[in-house]
């Protein structure tokens, strides 16, 4: 055990000297965290810009227009000079611009049809679409007013009301209809809201874990390849010992990079009480392990570097997408029983457990998979396992 | 003569059907450095890699210091040190570390390891760089570490695969320093080598191997004598005169 613990010892510290290595596998979850603050670190309501060309300067109603996109509050609104706007549009430096045309209020007050026109490259984006579509909603809702002004203005025609009176009661019943209106839509909130980053955190710390079925495949060959392995077994360390060691170095590398990844998500997203953080490091470390005896069952079958890399990567991509790393799996589904065969998912279950209030005591059919998958791929590894090709 | 501290006996070893080792029978005395010559692919280092545990003979046994390969490999390696062809080092460790490892998988406690490790670096003249990263050292140095790790765990056995390849006249010659001062101290010596005034200089007696086989074995002035005045004949000539001049590679 001793010998192990050296050997193990012995590669966290090459491991750790090694700065670009070190610099790699440290920023990496440092980056991937920023990311999921990105994405996830939001409000998640939508916030768009609407970016405007208001050739129609003086115009009443392109004012009015302005006004109303102002007064969205998932909206700001930017307004650009004709040529910067295609400029920029050119560039891609934007997708959607809209133009309100100069003779815009002119037309109107003719009541003759007018036109927003809406300039995008390509279909203007995904938030582009959103914001095409809530001032078409604004363009909707005035184009209504002005209709129904008319068809009051023509129904009381003859009556000697004054026209400005017409306009004028025509607005004030507009306006309490929008404020009041007959239909109308209310938001019921049903359970609590999606928490985006209680989601897919468990599926990112895992994919971390899961990579250290790579480095323990590659550790192995490596060390074969720089003659290492080959002078350890002519020393005292037996080949169980050397086995036991690069198991427990695999365990520590991903262990350590996880460890990370976790304690910046507690400090930033406050995702876990003191306990549930040491029971998902409990279950992170068992992970570990689950995925250090398969990098030792690949490197037992694949002889060369490159072979183990390939098989490592692989299987780590297979796991990670069949897990539900990057999008959910509904239960019961065919993918879900597909994705149980992918070790990861019984670890992003358990994490996921954890991380939402669950019980350690619940995990049992969880913790029974993972520490199954480690004794097998272990035995099966050692069984396997020789550090030279016809040699021990 | 001294007492045999190694003994092989007809070993055998054969890769995808070829035979790399065909019944190689020879021994070595208590404190004598034995030279184990022949051009490439003659089967010296497979025969290294045999006796050193790393490999299992396919047929045949040896004895170092009274144990057999077969039946007690773990005493075997107790005894032996390896100075392998390619240089087989940490190298994002220090020397120090890197020998003080070597020294724990020899069975050392950490203090006796790291005292070792001093010593070693001080035969070696590496003394200052003792903390200097191996990736940052000369082909020289990095050779010179190679053989003090070999020395961790003070071997009875050393064996020493072309221990001087690709390096400098100062280090090829504090090497062989080395070699002679431990051999004075009653170490025993496997060394293979590809240069013949090296085997002239250094080894009490060599083996030539060829095709897996001893083609001839006896001190190098012996050797010398059966072909001419030992004087103007060179060991090489003896080599090139039992191995043949064809290319091998």
């Amino acid at each position: 055990m001793k010998n192990a613990l050296l050997v193990a010892l012995r590669e966290v510290k090459e491991y750790l000297q090694d700065k670009a290595d070190l610099a790699f596998s440290l920023i990496l979850p440092i980056v991937t965290f920023a990311l999921i603050c990105g994405a996830f670190g939001g409000s998640g309501l939508f916030h768009g810009t609407a970016y405007v060309v208001n050739e129609d300067t003086n115009g009443i109603y392109a004012q009015q227009l302005l006004n109303s996109i102002k007064k969205q509050d998932s909206l700001d609104l930017q307004l650009l000079k004709r040529a910067d706007a295609d400029n920029k549009l050119n560039r891609s430096d934007l997708t959607m611009v809209f133009l309100i045309p100069a003779d815009f209020s002119d037309k109107l007050n003719l009541g003759q049809p007018a036109q927003l026109t809406i300039m995008q490259r390509g279909n203007g984006g995904q938030d582009g679409q959103i914001v095409a579509s809530i001032v078409s909603g604004i363009v909707s809702e005035m184009n209504q007013q002005f209709t129904v002004a008319a068809q009051v203005s023509q129904a009381l025609a003859g009556q000697n009301i004054p026209p400005a009176q017409i306009a004028m009661t025509t607005m004030q019943f507009l306006k309490r209809e929008s404020t009041n209106p007959l239909v109308g839509i209310d938001e019921v909130s049903i359970g609590s809201k999606p928490n985006t980053v209680k989601e897919f955190l468990p599926g990112i710390l895992t994919m971390y874990v899961l990579f250290s079925i790579s480095l323990t495949a590659a550790a192995i060959n490596d060390e074969r390849k720089k003659g290492t392995l080959e002078r350890l077994i002519t020393t005292r360390l037996t080949i169980g010992q050397l086995f036991f060691g690069k198991f427990l170095a695999g365990v520590l590398r991903g262990f350590i990079q996880t460890l990370i990844l976790m304690t910046l998500s507690w400090a930033v997203f406050r995702i876990f009480t003191p306990f549930s953080f040491v029971e998902t490091l409990l279950i992170a470390l068992l992970f570990a392990t689950a995925c250090s005896a398969i990098g030792l069952l690949i490197t037992s079958i694949a002889h060369t570097g490159e072979a183990s890399t390939w098989v490592g990567v692989f299987f780590t991509m297979t796991m990670t997408m069949l897990g539900g790393t990057f999008f959910t799996i509904t239960k019961g589904t065919v993918l879900y029983q597909i994705g149980r065969i992918s070790i990861n998912g019984y670890a992003n279950d358990a994490v996921k457990t954890l991380i939402n209030g669950g019980s350690f005591s619940t995990l049992g059919v969880d913790i029974a998979v993972l520490a199954g998958v480690t004794v097998t791929a272990f035995i099966v590894a050692r069984m396997l396992f020789k550090a030279v090709p016809q040699g021990k | 003569m001294a007492e045999n501290f190694l003994a092989a006996q007809d070993l055998q070893k054969s890769f995808n059907g070829n035979k790399a080792v065909a019944g190689v029978s020879f021994t070595i005395g208590k404190g004598e450095i034995f030279g184990l010559l022949g051009p490439n692919g003659a089967g010296k280092t497979t025969t290294i890699r045999i006796l050193s545990t790393v490999l299992d003979a396919d047929a045949g046994d040896a004895t170092i210091g009274g144990f057999s390969l077969r039946k007690n490999p773990a005493e075997v390696r107790s005894l032996i040190g390896v100075c392998p062809q390619d240089l087989a080092l940490y190298e994002e460790l220090s020397a120090l570390d890197n020998l003080i490892f070597f020294g724990r998988m020899e069975g050392l406690d950490g203090k006796e390891a790291r005292s070792q490790a001093m010593v070693n670096l001080a035969l070696m003249e590496l003394t200052e760089r003792a903390k200097g990263k191996i990736a940052k050292f000369s082909g020289g140095m990095k050779r010179r570490i190679n053989l003090a790790i070999a020395l961790m765990g003070n071997p009875k056995l050393l064996f020493l695969d072309e221990p001087t390849v690709g390096i400098d006249p100062q280090s090829r010659n504090k090497i062989f320093e080395t070699i002679l001062n431990l051999r004075d101290k009653g170490l025993t010596v496997l060394y293979t080598t590809h240069y013949m005034e090296e085997a002239d200089r250094i080894c009490d007696r060599v083996a030539i191997m060829d095709g897996g086989k001893i083609v001839a074995m006896d001190t190098p002035l012996r050797l010398r004598s059966q072909i001419g005045d030992p004087d103007k004949v060179t060991l090489e000539d003896v080599f090139l005169k039992l191995t043949g001049r064809s290319l091998r590679d």
